[in-house]
C-alpha cells in the first residue's frame, strides 16, 4: 500500500515556539492511525496545516501524490481531505438534515450550486447517514437543540456526506459521556473500514479499543511511532505522555 | 431504498400566493380610487422595501452587514436622475435660457460635459447605472471577501464608502447637483412606472425566495451560520458572498433608479450612511433572513415615520434609535422572524420558553468546551 499522505520536513512557529519541528510523517492508504501526545505536541498544528488553515514555515505537504502545501483550504477539501473540529463545528441554525446535505459530495461552485436540487439519491444518503450516526429522529430538528455528543455524531456524519479520501478527526470524543464514547469509538471503526483516517485522541480507553498503528508526537517531533502495543512499552513514551506512574 | 422526507416550507405556499395577489390587486389599483398623496408614499415605500431586501439578502443570507448599500442605491437613482434632468432641460429651458441642466449652468458649464453625453439616452444611462453599481459590489468584494475581512471591519467600511460618494456628490457639484440635488426634471409619477416598480417588486421578491429556498439558500445559510466549516467543506465562502453581494447591489441600484423616476428629487441623502443605516433598521424590524421581513419593515417604520414624524418631528430619530436598539436586543428575529418561531413552535407544542431554557442550557454546557481559536458558531452583529 502507498502512502496517501506525506508530510516532509514541516516546520512552523507562532511568535518564537516552535510548534512542529522538522516533521516527517505520513499515512497509508486505508490506514487507521491514531496520533496522541500531550498538551500543546502539534496535534491540532499538524491538522491545521494539512487543511490549509495556516501555512507552514517550510516543509512539504503531498498528497495522493499532489503538492498541496500552501493551499486554500476549499481546494484542500476538493482534493479530498475532511476535517473534524476539536469543538464541533455545525451550521447552528440549519436542521440536522440540512447539515447533512449542504456536506454531500460534488457541486461547490457558485453558479452550479444555483440551480442544484435535493435529488432522491441525495435524499438517500442523507437518510442512510442519519441513520448511521443515530439521528434519524432528529433530522428535522436545528441543530441548536442536540446534544453534545449527538452535535460529534453529526459532524462525522457531515464528513462522511462529503465522501473524502483522508479524514482528520480531531478529537471526536471530547466531552462525551462514557457511553457516547463507546458508540463513537464504535462509529469510527466503521468509518475506518473504508476510508483512511487519521485520529487524535486523548482518551487512552478509546484508543487502546481502536487502535493499531500509533504515532505519538511531542514539542513538535515524533517520539514513536508503531503498533500500539509496542508504543505503550516504550520508555520515552511513558515519561513524557503516559506519566511516570503508568 | 426508502422514501423518508423531511418537511419543508413549499417555496410559494397558496395561501401566501392569494394574499399577494390581493395585495399586488389593491396597491396596483389604488391610483384610481385612493389619495394620490398615498399613492405618492406607496411608490416610494416599494423602492424602499427592494432596497430593504437587498440589504437582507447579504446581511440575513449571506452574514455580512453592510452599512454602505445606499451607494448602490445612489448610483442607479443619480445615473436616472441626470438623464431625466439632461433630457427635461432641453426642452424646458432654465429662467436664463440655458439648455442645460441649472446646476451645471450655475457652475460655469455651457455645455454638457463630453463624458456625460450618453446619458442623454434614458435606456443607457438606467443600465450604465446598474452595471457600475453592480461592478462597484463586485471590485469591493473580491477587495475584502477574498482577504477574509468580514464582520465589523466589513461594517464600517462599507460605512465608509458611502460616506465617500456623498462627500463627492457635494464636491463636484457641477455634475451631480451638489447639496442640492437634482430637483425639477418633470414629473413621472403616473400608474405606468408605478405598475413597472409593482413588476420589479414581485420579480425581485420572487428571486429573493428562489435563491434563500433552495438548495442554494441552504447553502447560504450554512456560510452565514459557520464560514469556516463551509470553507472546510470545499465551498469557496467568498465568491458564494460576492455574487450574492452582486445581485443584491443590482437589486439596490434598481431601487434607486425607479425611486428617481418616481419621487422627481434627489440628493446625496439618498446616497449616503443615514439612510443606508434605516435600510438595515427597516430590515432588523421587519426580520432579517426572511425575504418577506424586509418588505414589512420598510413599510411600517417608513409608514409610521411619515405619519408620525410630523407631530412628533425632533424625537423622531430618537424613536428610529431606541426602536432598533430594542430590536437588536430583544427580538433579533424581527416581527416575521419571531412570529415565525412562535408558529412552529406551537407546530411541535412545545412553548417558545421552553426552548429557550433549552436553548440556553445547551449553550452553557457548550461554553465549558470552548477553546480560542475555534470557531463558535455564527458570526453575529
Amino acid at each position: 500500500m502507498s502512502n496517501i499522505l506525506e508530510v516532509k520536513g514541516l516546520t512552523t512557529t507562532v511568535s518564537g515556539y516552535t510548534i512542529l519541528d522538522d516533521l516527517d510523517f505520513s499515512i497509508k492508504e486505508n490506514e487507521l492511525r491514531v496520533v496522541l501526545g500531550p498538551n500543546g505536541a502539534g496535534k491540532t498544528t499538524l491538522i491545521d496545516m494539512i487543511t490549509g488553515r495556516y501555512k507552514p514555515k517550510s516543509g512539504t505537504i503531498t498528497f495522493n501524490g499532489e503538492n498541496i502545501t500552501r493551499m486554500a483550504p476549499d481546494k484542500i477539501f476538493v482534493k479530498g481531505i475532511s476535517r473534524k473540529f476539536q469543538v464541533p463545528n455545525l451550521y447552528e441554525t440549519l436542521s440536522v438534515y440540512d447539515n447533512i446535505m449542504v456536506s454531500l459530495t460534488g457541486r461547490r461552485k457558485v453558479f452550479k450550486s444555483l440551480l442544484a436540487k435535493v435529488t432522491k439519491k441525495d435524499n438517500d444518503r442523507i437518510w442512510e447517514i442519519l441513520d448511521f450516526i443515530m439521528l434519524t429522529d432528529k433530522a428535522e430538528d436545528s441543530v441548536d437543540t442536540l446534544g453534545h455528543g449527538q452535535r460529534q455524531w453529526l459532524e462525522l456524519g457531515m464528513l462522511i456526506a462529503s465522501e473524502p479520501k483522508l479524514l482528520l478527526l480531531d478529537e471526536p470524543t471530547t466531552g462525551m459521556t462514557e457511553d457516547g464514547k463507546e458508540k463513537t469509538a464504535e462509529l469510527i471503526e466503521k468509518i475506518a473500514k473504508d476510508h483512511t483516517v487519521m485520529l487524535v485522541e486523548h482518551d487512552m480507553h478509546i484508543v487502546r479499543k481502536i487502535a493499531k498503528n500509533v504515532t505519538v508526537l511531542a514539542q513538535g517531533k515524533i517520539l514513536a511511532e508503531g503498533p500500539l502495543s509496542d508504543v505503550v512499552e516504550n520508555e520515552e513514551v511513558k515519561a513524557v505522555y503516559l506519566g511516570k506512574g503508568h | 431504498m426508502n422514501d423518508r422526507q423531511v418537511y419543508k416550507a413549499p417555496m410559494f405556499p397558496l395561501w401566501a400566493i392569494i394574499a399577494a395577489i390581493g395585495i399586488v390587486f389593491a396597491i396596483a389599483t389604488y391610483p384610481y380610487y385612493g389619495a394620490a398623496y398615498v399613492t405618492s408614499l406607496l411608490g416610494k415605500f416599494l423602492c424602499f422595501a427592494i432596497f430593504a431586501l437587498s440589504i437582507d439578502l447579504i446581511w440575513g443570507f449571506t452574514g455580512i452587514l453592510s452599512l454602505g448599500q445606499g451607494v448602490y442605491f445612489g448610483i442607479g437613482a443619480y445615473f436616472t436622475a441626470l438623464s431625466l434632468k439632461i433630457n427635461y432641460a432641453a426642452v424646458n429651458p432654465t429662467r436664463y435660457g440655458g439648455t442645460i441642466p441649472d446646476f451645471m449652468e450655475w457652475n460655469g458649464l455651457t455645455e454638457i460635459p463630453g463624458f456625460m453625453e450618453p446619458l442623454i439616452s434614458l435606456p443607457f444611462a438606467v443600465a450604465a447605472g446598474l452595471f457600475f453599481a453592480t461592478l462597484l459590489a463586485f471590485i469591493f468584494g473580491v477587495i475584502t471577501f477574498k482577504r477574509h475581512i468580514y464582520g465589523v471591519y466589513c461594517a464600517v467600511i462599507t460605512l465608509a464608502e458611502s460616506l465617500i460618494l456623498q462627500e463627492a456628490i457635494i464636491e463636484y457639484q457641477a455634475y451631480t447637483g451638489g447639496f442640492n440635488g437634482i430637483t425639477d426634471y418633470g414629473t413621472h409619477a403616473d400608474i405606468n412606472v408605478l405598475w413597472l416598480i409593482l413588476v420589479v417588486t414581485i420579480i425581485f421578491f420572487a428571486i429573493g425566495r428562489l435563491l434563500t429556498h433552495s438548495r442554494m439558500g441552504t447553502i447560504l445559510k450554512s456560510i452565514r451560520d459557520n464560514d469556516t466549516r463551509a470553507e472546510f467543506m470545499g465551498y469557496n465562502v467568498a465568491n458564494y458572498r460576492i455574487f450574492v453581494f452582486c445581485i443584491s447591489s443590482f437589486m439596490a441600484a434598481t431601487a434607486g433608479a425607479m425611486y428617481a423616476a418616481w419621487n422627481g428629487i434627489i440628493s446625496f441623502l439618498d446616497a449616503g450612511p443615514v439612510f443606508s443605516i434605516e435600510g438595515v433598521i427597516w430590515t432588523a424590524v421587519g426580520g432579517r433572513g426572511t425575504v418577506i421581513g424586509p418588505f414589512i419593515g420598510a413599510f411600517l417604520v417608513k409608514g409610521a415615520e411619515f405619519f408620525l414624524s410630523g407631530k412628533l418631528a425632533w424625537t423622531w430619530q430618537l424613536i428610529m434609535g431606541g426602536l432598533f436598539i430594542f430590536v437588536v436586543l430583544y427580538m433579533r428575529d424581527g416581527i416575521v422572524g419571531t412570529i415565525g418561531k412562535w408558529w412552529s413552535a406551537r407546530r411541535k407544542h412545545v412553548p417558545v420558553s421552553e426552548l429557550i431554557e433549552e436553548a440556553d442550557a445547551l449553550a452553557a454546557d457548550r461554553q465549558k468546551d470552548y477553546r480560542p481559536g475555534q470557531s463558535k458558531g455564527p458570526t453575529e452583529i
